[in-house]
This record gives structure tokens, sequence and C-alpha cells, in this order.
């Protein structure tokens, strides 16, 4: 299969479809799950359909190192590939590459500002213009408003969207929307929530808040727990 | 044999040059012997202080030159290998560092922790070695351990834990006090040889208090009893000795020993803490690679009674001859044994068996798992493994990366043309990355490697060990050409004027091969080339290959496939089929969109964070590619892949744009296609130079 082919029918195109047109450059969107359900790999999941059509991405990790996040994207691409049977594995890989720039952040040394500094940094001297930031690891339980409108502020300037992970817990309460305990007080911040849980078989992704649209659809897209590609729900 | 495999310690003595790593191990060897000489001459005094100067000197010889000295001390082995000093990241370095347990670093008290410092202490973590640290040289003027302890938390990132206080540094410099048994140590007699052990000085009670409790409180985390003992104030030596190993184990902790080798002070303490701290074999975890499952690791088992697993780490060229050291990572070796060296498939038999004393050697009958002995005479390359039952087994991968980069070297004079040979063959069996050939056409030898350090290194060692002077050109890139898409070929060499007559057609196609080097697949249908010829076709294409058309570097990842041909029945040949392979490539290779490739490496730049901005634009200036950066701690560490090309005369620049405060490794990454600019320019050089 051709690339083209391979972003045609990414299931990413059912998540685009279902928050009606994607989460769209300036805006945020949240993944929300409990530990260990594979956030991480919803994030490569989408930026690698961007890095496919040859866009750039920027993967910031507050948790993993960078060798891990790239093996990450090694293995999803490697399965993907493998999946789809992409044509010419080896020049897309190194071009994936090319466009793809990982900062990790490790014991706390995370800070907006310094964020933004870095964004600005390889925007300038590296020509780097990302359309998309993954923000795995955001600790959203101690965040203030103020903070999640800075974010968006680098987001808007770059014209990118921006992604980001949040952890909730099994004792998290919901508010009336099902929003879990993490963001609730930040719904009005964030453009576009999902969530992930799983049962016995997949990861189900749904969709828990879609711009200001006041209905939300029934997103039927789920992420393969073997194999960490996401696929679509029949 | 080992009876008891927690008695015994493998261990490393890692430093900068000038923090007398020497120095100390000299002392070491000494105490060791001395002890067992006392021993020995019970109440004869004053025998330490009759050793002549020749015998040190001996001793010193061994010191230097022995990869693996053996010493006994506190009814404990310990086996002291030697860790090569130099920064570079040769196999040869990694190789050593496996086979340790465990490692002392020492630290020069003046200079503190060192660029050098940085990489050794680098590379023992990624290798998961637990370490002690020993600050040295306590009696130079402006010795200051204080600050080296607090240099290794800000720049190694070490828990470091200072276990005893100096008493008197510089010129006064007497002892230590020892901070878990809260007394004072004074090393007194010629040689520092006695221990007095007296109260702590007066003035140093309450800073020797306040030392103690960071101990208590660095070393509670890791064991429980001691939290207890420590909250209701009365923790034992016994349980504060217990956390500070856990600690060490987990590699959560490095405990700090101060003194001086030259003045003969603090050697016994640091011996202590050897055999208390650091790890015996069975604590550490080792994996070895199946090589008949796709080099699957599994975990090696420190027992005598499993079948061999034996690394050969260093070969020695001694004044005792050949010596292959091997550290024996499970079951037994035993002197007439038949073991099996799984690189070359072969089997070889243990003729000697011997154990290297500090100023002999012991022959031994058999040795067991976690132990370091020599063999004699076997013929093997550094890095081999030994296995019982023909066992298909490896302790590091036998996947040798290919050399990247080549420099043509020339001895200085004739008289020197012989060492510089056998310089070479002996670092072409310690170093599987480092190869050597001579230049069919400029007759020049040529030396390469996995880098310009690598070689450098090499060079260095010539000259110092080999006493071999060489000149050297300018490092060239190892590029490679490759195809990027399929051609067909039909080509027929004929040569029928006078004399015995050529014929050959092949027709065909080549295309891109990303599975290797080189593929050959036969769909010759109807003998149209009969099958004695085939071999010669394949013959052809891969002497074609060696010498790519574009700038006469090898030809890589190509699949030929010949579906048709035709033969003569009187001037077919072997050689003709030759020649016509070659000419097929010629004639298809510049259909076939041909590319130049450049080793890539993989480059990592650390240093403090200010430094980002100048690491990220050292790398773009170089067309790298920045994978990655970690920030961690006020250190970071920018990943990129950059071309080799572009990376002489890093270290300079890197030097000088930051103050000689970062620091960087590279390893082969991979081979890409050069950019369009790149590849005009490599071309245009190449015909100037095969035209004049």
């Amino acid at each position: 299969m051709r690339r083209k082919e391979i972003n045609e029918r990414s299931p990413v195109r059912l998540l685009e479809a279902s928050i009606h047109g994607g989460l769209g450059a300036g805006n945020i969107g949240v993944v929300v799950a409990r530990h260990g359900v594979g956030k991480t790999a919803f994030l490569v999941g989408v930026a690698l359909d961007d890095l496919m059509r040859g866009r750039k991405v920027l993967h910031v990790s507050l948790e993993e190192s960078s060798e891990r996040v790239r093996s990450f994207y090694d293995e999803i691409f490697s399965d993907l590939a493998h999946e789809r049977e992409l044509e010419d594995v080896w020049r897309v890989r190194l071009e994936l590459e090319r466009n793809r720039r990982i900062h990790c952040y490790l014991d706390g040394t995370f800070s907006i500002q310094k964020l933004r500094d870095a964004i600005y940094m390889n925007r300038d001297h590296g020509d780097f213009h990302p359309v998309a930031i993954m923000l795995d690891g955001f600790p959203f339980a101690d965040t203030a408003e103020q903070e999640i409108d800075q974010l968006r502020e680098i987001a808007r300037e770059l014209d990118a969207e921006l992604w980001m992970t949040a952890v909730s817990h099994r004792e998290d309460k919901t508010d009336e929307s099902g929003i879990p305990a993490p963001l609730a007080g930040l719904v009005d911040k964030i453009d576009v929530i999902l969530q992930m849980a799983h049962d016995t078989k997949a990861v189900h992704v749904s969709l828990l808040k879609d711009h200001d649209n006041p209905d939300v659809s029934d997103l039927r897209l789920a992420l393969d727990p073997t194999t960490m590609l996401l696929r679509r729900e029949r | 044999m080992f009876s008891d495999l927690s008695k015994v310690r493998n261990i490393g003595i890692s430093a900068h040059i000038d923090s007398g790593k020497t120095t100390l191990t000299e002392r070491i060897l000494f105490y060791t012997q001395r002890i067992r000489e006392i021993h020995d001459v019970k109440g004869k005094d004053g025998v330490g202080a009759t050793m002549d100067s020749m015998e040190l000197e001996r001793e010193r010889g061994i010191t230097i030159a022995s990869a693996a000295t053996y010493c006994q001390w506190d009814e404990h082995h310990i086996n002291i290998i030697d860790t090569p000093g130099h920064v570079d990241f040769t196999i040869e370095v990694e190789r050593s560092l496996r086979v340790l347990d465990g490692a002392v670093l020492v630290l020069c008290a003046v200079a503190g922790v060192q660029s050098q410092s940085l990489t050794v202490d680098r590379q023992m973590r990624r290798y998961k070695v637990p370490r002690l640290a020993f600050v040295n040289k306590a009696d130079r003027s402006g010795a200051n351990p204080y600050r080296v302890v607090e240099e290794l938390k800000d720049k190694l990132k070490l828990n470091a834990v200072l276990m005893q206080l100096p008493i008197g540094l510089e010129a006064e410099h007497e002892g230590v006090v020892d901070l878990v048994e809260m007394r004072a140590l004074y090393f007194e007699g010629d040689n520092g040889e006695t221990i007095r052990e007296d109260e702590i000085p007066e003035h140093m009670r309450e800073a020797a208090e306040e030392k103690r409790n960071e101990i208590i409180e660095a070393a509670s985390m890791f064991n429980d009893e001691l939290l207890e003992a420590a909250l209701e104030d009365n923790a034992t030596p016994e349980q504060i000795h217990a956390g500070v190993r856990r600690g060490v184990l987990d590699l959560g902790l490095t405990p700090v020993f101060v003194g001086s080798a030259y003045k003969n002070k603090g050697v016994q303490p640091l011996l202590d803490a050897v055999v208390r701290y650091l790890p015996d074999p069975t604590e550490i975890e080792n994996v070895a690679l199946d090589l008949d499952d796709d080099e699957r690791e599994f975990e090696v088992n420190v027992d005598p009674e499993q079948p061999l697993i034996a690394l050969a780490f260093k070969l020695d060229e001694g004044r005792f001859g050949q010596l292959t050291y091997l550290r024996i990572y499970q079951g037994t070796l035993k002197k007439g044994d038949t073991i099996f060296n799984s690189r070359m498939s072969r089997d070889i038999r243990v003729g000697r068996l011997v154990r290297m004393h500090a100023d002999e050697m012991e022959d031994i009958e058999s040795a067991a798992a976690g132990d370091i002995v020599a063999l004699f005479g076997i013929d093997c390359a550094s890095g081999d493994t030994f296995t019982a039952n023909r066992r298909a087994v490896a302790m590091s991968s036998i996947h040798v990366p290919e050399p990247v980069i080549h420099i043509a070297i020339k001895a200085k004079d004739r008289k020197t043309e012989g060492n510089v040979a056998k310089a070479l063959a002996r670092f072409v069996k310690e170093d599987p990355t480092f190869r050597t050939r001579v230049d069919e056409e400029s007759a020049e030898t040529i030396i390469s490697g996995m880098g310009e350090l690598h070689l450098d290194v090499y060079i260095e060692r010539m000259k110092r060990e080999y006493n071999a002077e060489v000149e050297t050109g300018q490092p060239q890139v190892a590029y490679r050409e490759a195809i990027s898409r399929r051609a067909e070929f039909d080509y027929t060499h004929k040569k029928q004027t006078g004399g015995s007559g050529q014929y050959g057609r092949v027709a065909g196609y080549i295309e891109p091969f990303e599975a290797g080097d080189f593929e050959f697949v036969n769909e010759i249908r109807g003998g149209v080339i009969p099958t004695e010829f085939i071999p010669a076709v394949e013959k052809g294409f891969r002497a074609a290959m060696d010498k790519g058309k574009l700038i006469g570097f090898p030809v890589t990842g190509l699949r030929v496939c010949i579906n048709d041909g035709a033969a003569h029945a009187v001037d077919s040949s072997d050689m003709a089929f030759q020649a016509a392979a070659r000419g097929a490539f010629v004639e298809t290779y510049s259909k076939s969109k041909p590319q130049i490739l450049e080793p890539i490496m993989r480059v990592a730049v650390e240093g403090p964070g200010e430094f980002q901005g100048a690491f990220v634009r050292s790398v773009m200036q170089r067309r790298g590619v920045i994978v990655g950066t970690t920030e961690s701690e006020g250190f970071v560490r920018v990943e990129a892949d950059v071309p080799l090309s572009m990376m002489f005369g890093y270290s300079t620049d890197l030097r000088s744009s930051t103050q000689g405060k970062a620091e960087y490794t590279m390893e082969f990454a991979k081979y890409a296609p050069v950019p369009a600019e790149v590849s005009e320019e490599l071309i245009k050089k190449y015909r100037n130079e095969s035209d004049s």
C-alpha cells in the first residue's frame, strides 16, 4: 500500500469525522485514561498520521526518555507498515524521523516557558514548524486555568494542534457530563476530550467533548492492545 | 576453585590518568601481599622495608601490564581487572566493563570530577556497574574532598555519601575518621601498614556526628531495619553497612572514601569497603545471547554445575606469551576440557589454565562460574564466547558493524615497518571493528574503524606500545553506492577475432535489495546459459560491485536476477561469462538511478542546560537531524543523526563553544543517501581524481 492510501484509510479519519473535521490548529485536545491504558500509543498514532503526510510533529514527554519515546514510534510504525504492507518502508521511515522531534523533560524539569523557548529555538534555528504538538504526561491534577491558556497561546502562535494526555484514577469522580476529575474544572479550556478504557478485548476510545457541539457523536474507535494500533470498531 | 562465591569480587579501578590509579593499585597489591607475609613469617618485623626497588619495579610492571590481577583481602578473593583509561568507546573498553561486577572510581582531591570522569561514569551507568568512590591525593596542596563530593552529586548525579572524614588535609593529612564505627584511623609504620585506632579528635566530633547522620539517612532508604533503628537513634554499624551495601547494589548510593595512596593513607579501609559493599558474582545479573534463536537474550546462571559459558575479554601478549583472559559466567572450566568457540565454530582444548597473581601465575586444575582466569596458547579473538557441548551462545552480539572511516598510514621508516605489521595484526584480533588492508592501486596500508577517535587511539597505541610511529593521511569517509530503481540488461560479450574466442550473453534485471548487500537470483529456463557458467555470472556481478561508477565506492543493496542468455558451444567459458556480467552491470547501472550513501552517526551531546541552543545549532550546521532532546536536573542532552563526513573537528568546535563544559559521544547508526548537491560535488571530485 502507498502511504497516501494508508492515510486515507486511517482510523484517524474516523476521529476527524466525529469531531467535525479534526481538532483544528490552535486548539487543545486531551485524551484521558487510567495508567497503562495506552495514552502514549494514542498520541503516537495521531502523530504518525501527520508524519505519514510529510508534516512535522513535536513530541514532548514529561515521563519517558527520548529513547523510550522513539521506540514507541518505531514499534507502532513497524506494525503499521507491516499490517498495511507499506511500500518503500526504509525511505518513509527516514522521512518520518526527519519530521519528528522529541523533547523530554525529566525529573520535574518541565515548565511552559521552557517548552516555549525550545519550540521557538527549533523554529528559528532549525526551521522546524510542527503542525501538531504531542504533550505527554502534563500534570493536570495541579494545573491552573491560566497554564492551559498559555499552552493554547503557543498552539495558536504556531498554528498547530495541541494534543495532551491526562491521567485519571479509579477513585476519581466525574462531573455531570462524564468528564473525569483531573479535567473537570478545565472543560471550558479544552476543545476536544477523549476517554480511553479497556475491556477484555480492546481499548475503546470514546468522545466526551467535541468543540462546542452539544451533541457528542458516538465514536467507534479502538486501540489494539497488542499492536497498539488504532482501529475502527465494528 | 572457590567454594564460596560470596567471597569473590571482580572489580575494576577506574580513573582519570592523573588521579593515581597506578599508585593505588600498587598499594592494594602491596597491602594484600604484605598481610600474607605477616601471616607467613609471624613476628618478624621490617620485612616490608627490606623489599628492594627491583621487586617494586617488577610489581609495577605487573600492575601496569596485567589485564587481571588477583589478590586476597580479609579471606576474600579480589580480581582486579584493568579498565582502559582512554575516553574512546572502543569495543575493548565496553568489554572490560562487562566483566566487572563492581568498580572503584578514583578521583583526585585537587582536580575533582573531570570530563573524563563523566565519560567513565556514564559507561559504568550504561553497564549498571555498582561503584565506590575514592578521593585520592588528600595530601596535595589544594586538596578538598568535600568539594569533590559535591561535584559527584552535581556533575555525575550520584548520590554520593562521605563515609570518612579526612584528619587534616594537604601536608597535615594524617588519617581518616571512620564514620560508621566512629573511630579515628591513623596509618603508621614505614608503609602505613600499621593501623592505629584512636578516639576522634575533639574538634572533629561534631562534624563527624553530623556526617554520620547523613550516612544513616541516605542508607536507611535501602534498609527498613536501619530506618526503624535510625528513628530510635540506635543504628548499629552492621545495620548501616547493610543499608549502604543495598544502596550500592541498587546503584542508588555511592559511598565516598578519602586518603592518599602515595602517602599510604586510607587504602586498607577502601579494601574493606570493596569486600563489604561491592557485589559478589551471584548478585549481578548477566545475560547471554542464544545464536540459534536470533540472539534471544537469556540469563546465565552462576552455577558451577551448569554447562560452561565463558567470555574472552582480553588478549595479553606478556612475557609469558599469548594469554587469553576469560571470565567464566556459568559452569566450570577444567584443564584438559574441550571447549567450543561459538564465533569460529571450533573446538579448543584447554591445555593450561592459570590464575594471575600479583607477581606470579599459578597453574590451576579448574575454575568455576564467577572467576577470572587465563588460558595459554589459544587462538581466538577478544570477545569470543566459549561454551560446553558445542552450544551456540555469545555473551555479546556477534554482529559487527562495517567500518565507516578509513585512513592511510605509512611507517615512518623501514625499521618500524615490522612493528606496524605486528601491531595491526594484534589490534585486528582485539577489536572486530578495526580492519586493515593494503590498497591495490596505491599500495598504501589502510586502516578502518568506527570513527576518527577510534583510529586515533590505535595510532597512539602503535607509538606507545609498539614503538611504531606512522604518518597518516586524511581520514576518508566510507561511502557506499546503491541503485534506487529496477533496470533491465541484455548484454553480449563477444570476442571472436584470432585465437580462442569468447562468447557469453546475459539478460535480466537489477533492483534495490534492502535486506542485505547482495542477492543473486537465477531464473534461467531451459539451460540457455549452461549451469556450470552460472557461478561465473554471479562472480562477475560481485566483482563489478566492488567499485561503483559514481565515486568508486562499493555498491551495496543489490539484487541481480538473470532470466535469459546464450552460450556458444566452443567459445563460452567462465571468463567470458564473468566479462559478460561485468559488462551487463556497467550497461545497466546508470539506468538504475544510482545514488551515494554516507554513514550517519548517532551523536549525543550533553552538557549544562544553558548550552541547548549551542548544541542544536552545532548539529544543524552539520546537516544533522535532531532526534531528541532530554532535559534533566540542569543537564541537557541533544541526540541527532549527523553525517560522519560533517563530524571532523567537532570536538574542537564543541569545546570552544562551550568552554569545555560539554561532551559528546557518537556511534554508527545507518547509511543514508547524501543530498543532491553533496552527491554532485563528490562525483565531480572523483572524476577529477580519476582523470589526473
